[in-house]
């Protein structure tokens, strides 16, 4: 066995895995990204987004009508869920002068004649203004005075010709976390890799011991066992962190778990393969350790855009979507959303399994090609 | 002064020694604002997918999904059957599926009040809530064309049918952003966040990499070991730097993309120099606290990602637990958003602002605090090396 071919492999890919296990745990600058962003960013996200709904948005009522179909609409208005009467003002004028205060996020304006036009068959008119200073406030506004008018509307018209059933399967609420925080956590294990790898990375170049120098034993030999020993590291740890981000913490959180517990797993072996290829590639540019964070550290929310999930698919423009492929979380976040929050099956996600298998490929094959190249290049200032 | 001097020839040369520090501000925030100005350029999405499962195939539903198909938002997508288009809107292909019943022409005809069901997967947030209100608005237009196409058969007049569909209506005003212009809403907030990312990590680095090398020591010779005088001369040359990157932004923001903006310029560049100096003053509390430049930047990355979520101008802090509402106040991009709230959207001037312009300054206060520390670490370099 110990002159075999597959044993040789076998024990310098051992050697690799446990130099590099040692050198991780002993890198305090790595430890804090990995203990804080890997598991406490989850958990403290999950804790800022943890009401996604915004209720009872402060508005200001200017009355002119003052009747009773009026005072209906701005008690039905208080009623709602997203909106809540906290003013009410005899002028326009007193109005806008709080929603500048921002003691309210909008105005709702009945004009004198409200009553009459309603009373006579005409259609009335009521004005809302919105503060646009976050866009929920805004659709508080809007959903909520829709809502009493389509009510509203009930009492006076005729019947209606057709009616509506609406359902909205995966997010009833329209809650922002479940939105947000989906794809999120996907990113988290993507974006935490490539820092802490790539911190680690810079540090042996610095220190003039690059990994990339193979083993003395291998005598030249074993490119792709130095990518495996040393991907097998992070495979391992991030395996470890995508369990607990993508199963642990939905359930301490109380969000919504629809995918079973194993398509997950399939999905992340998946994924965090590819990243791990995916930041030995991209890390292979990193000279320093700290100029990552001075160069990279903004792309992270760059990445969220990229995902497709917040800015829908169809705006995205061509040359962006391109660029948008050379990250694994474009595909692992999407396939995370419609596995895990959608409840779809593997057969739901599997186009973004194969296209992070062909990624895979690519990098694994690009982190060869760089260490490679680095190895040559040490070897010649030796 | 003449040190001061001295000190800044000194950067200088580092900035052209190392073009890391050229490409981690000026770079990153050109390559920012490019992104987000035309990734967002759209403004508002249009062509929205909608999947129709249409199982009634009449003249009424064909002009319906015609008519959706038609509007600016909307795209339509035909299935054959409501499980395949199912899958679709699970894979995120589609956001929404509108499926129209089998005899639905027939059930208008004899008043029998048939019934569209509709889907929107939410979890593609805008998307969906967009695809929702266009299937929603059609649903209505419809509705309200076969009524109003009975009552004029029944003889009443243009005006009553009009009141009789219509009895209210909802006059919406968006003062700050009368377009609904997302991309507009976002870059808002986006790049000034970059900003503060990149000065928090670049004062970061630039001071600590001082420490790492040992090179502290000599930028204390040249200073006659005035802290002071260091800090001083390479805190003028970044706020220089950062300033000029600031006022390119707001002017590329407001001037540029024409972007609403209520009152006078003056006050975003005010705001934006506000920006700088206190994101300044975080970066050098977080090097003076921690004098080992491997964990402060890992400290000030995990910081500036924060700032994002907790400046609320999507989720307000308001509807955050109580516990992290007071933590947006640590993040100099909270204050700016108020600002630009205030002065930007609502035009109060300083009278709606002195708060926040306080707030902003008192941040500059902090670096006090770990003087003396980052003195001995300079001097003596006695922090943890490994």
């Amino acid at each position: 066995m110990k002159d075999t071919y597959f044993g040789n492999w076998l024990t310098d890919v051992w050697g690799v895995f446990c130099r590099e296990l040692k050198t991780i745990f002993s890198d305090g600058g790595f430890l804090i990204i990995f203990f804080v962003a890997g598991f406490g960013y989850p958990l403290l996200y999950n804790l800022i987004y943890r009401n996604g709904v915004l209720e009872d948005t402060p508005i200001a009522i200017v009355d002119e009508a003052d009747c009773q179909a009026s005072r209906r609409y701005i008690r039905e208005v208080d009623a709602t869920r997203e909106l809540s009467v906290a003013r009410k003002c005899a002028t326009m004028n007193e109005a806008i002068d709080l929603l500048k205060d921002r003691s309210v996020n909008g105005i709702m304006y009945f004009p004198s004649d409200f009553g009459d036009d309603l009373a006579a068959g005409r259609t009335a008119k009521l004005s809302i203004y919105a503060d646009m200073s976050s866009f929920l406030y805004y659709k508080n506004l809007l959903m909520g005075s829709e809502f009493v008018m389509l009510d509203e509307i009930n009492r006076v018209q005729v019947e209606k010709a057709v009616c509506y059933e609406e359902n909205l399967p995966y997010n009833r609420t329209f809650s922002y976390s479940i939105f947000l925080i989906s794809a999120i956590l996907m990113l988290i294990i993507q974006q935490v890799m490539f820092y802490g790898s790539s911190m680690i990375a810079g540090t042996a170049r610095e220190e003039h011991r690059s990994f990339a120098t193979l083993p003395g034993n291998l005598s030249g030999y074993g490119i792709g066992r130095v990518a495996i020993g040393r991907g097998a590291v992070y495979w391992l740890l991030f395996l470890g962190v995508g369990i607990y981000i993508t199963t642990i913490v939905p359930a301490i959180c109380g969000f919504p778990q629809r995918g079973s517990f194993w398509d997950i797993l399939i999905l992340l072996a998946f994924f965090v393969t590819d990243c791990v290829f995916f930041c030995f590639t991209w890390s292979s540019f990193i000279t320093r350790r700290e100029t990552v964070f001075v160069l990279l550290l903004f792309m992270s929310p760059i990445c969220i855009f990229l995902t497709g999930f917040s800015w829908p698919d169809c705006a995205i423009p061509r040359f962006w979507k391109m660029i948008s492929y050379i990250f694994p979380s474009t595909f692992g976040c999407k396939a995370f959303i419609n596995l895990n929050t959608a409840g779809g099956s593997l057969n739901t996600i599997q186009p973004l399994l194969v296209a992070m298998a062909i990624q895979t490929m690519v990098y694994y094959v690009l982190s060869c090609i760089s260490l490679y190249i680095e190895n040559k290049a040490v070897q010649r200032k030796v | 002064m003449r040190k001061l001097y001295v000190v800044i020839r000194r950067e200088l040369a580092i900035w052209r020694k190392r073009p890391v520090y050229i490409a981690g501000s000026v770079l990153v925030m050109a390559f920012c604002t490019l992104f987000y100005l035309t990734f967002l350029g759209k403004g508002v999405p249009d062509d929205v997918p909608i999947g129709i499962v249409d199982m009634d195939n009449s003249t009424l539903t064909r002009n319906f999904v015609r008519q959706l198909d038609a509007t600016q938002l909307g795209k339509v997508i035909r299935y054959p059957d409501f499980a395949m288009a199912r899958e679709d809107m699970q894979k995120g292909v589609i956001t929404s599926v509108c499926v129209l019943p089998e005899g639905m022409y027939a059930d208008v005809q004899a008043h029998r009040k048939p019934c569209f069901t509709f889907y929107v997967n939410t979890l593609y947030f805008l998307g969906g809530s967009l695809a929702y209100k266009d299937i929603l608005t059609m649903i209505n237009l419809t509705s309200g064309a076969i009524q109003k196409e009975e009552m004029m058969m029944k003889g009443i007049d243009e005006q009553s049918i009009i009141g009789q569909l219509r009895p209210i209506d909802i006059d919406v005003h968006m003062p700050g952003n009368p377009t609904m212009n997302y991309g507009g809403y976002l870059s808002n907030m986006m790049l000034p966040g970059v900003l503060e990312m990149i000065i928090v990590i670049l004062i970061i680095y630039s001071f600590g990499t001082e420490l790492k090398y040992g090179t502290s020591v000599h930028l204390l010779e040249k200073t006659g070991n005035d802290i002071v005088t260091a800090i001083g001369g390479k805190m003028a040359l970044y706020t220089l730097l950062f300033t000029f990157l600031a006022f390119s932004l707001e002017f590329i923001l407001y001037g540029w993309m024409k972007f609403p903006l209520q009152g006078s310029v003056g006050w975003m560049l005010l705001n934006a120099f506000l920006l700088v100096i206190s994101s300044e003053a975080v970066g050098l509390f977080i090097i003076g606290c921690v004098p080992v430049l491997r964990f402060a930047i890992s400290i000030g990355a995990l910081y500036s990602v924060m700032a994002f979520s907790m400046s609320g101008f999507t989720l307000p802090v308001e509807a955050m637990p109580a516990g992290i509402q007071g933590l947006a106040a640590i993040f100099p991009l909270r204050h700016y958003y108020h600002i630009y709230v205030q002065c930007g959207m609502f035009g109060t001037g300083f009278a709606g602002c002195w708060k926040e312009i306080v707030h902003l300054l008192l941040f500059c206060f902090i670096p006090l605090a770990v003087m003396l520390r980052l003195h001995k670490a300079y001097l003596y370099q006695n922090y943890p090396k490994k």
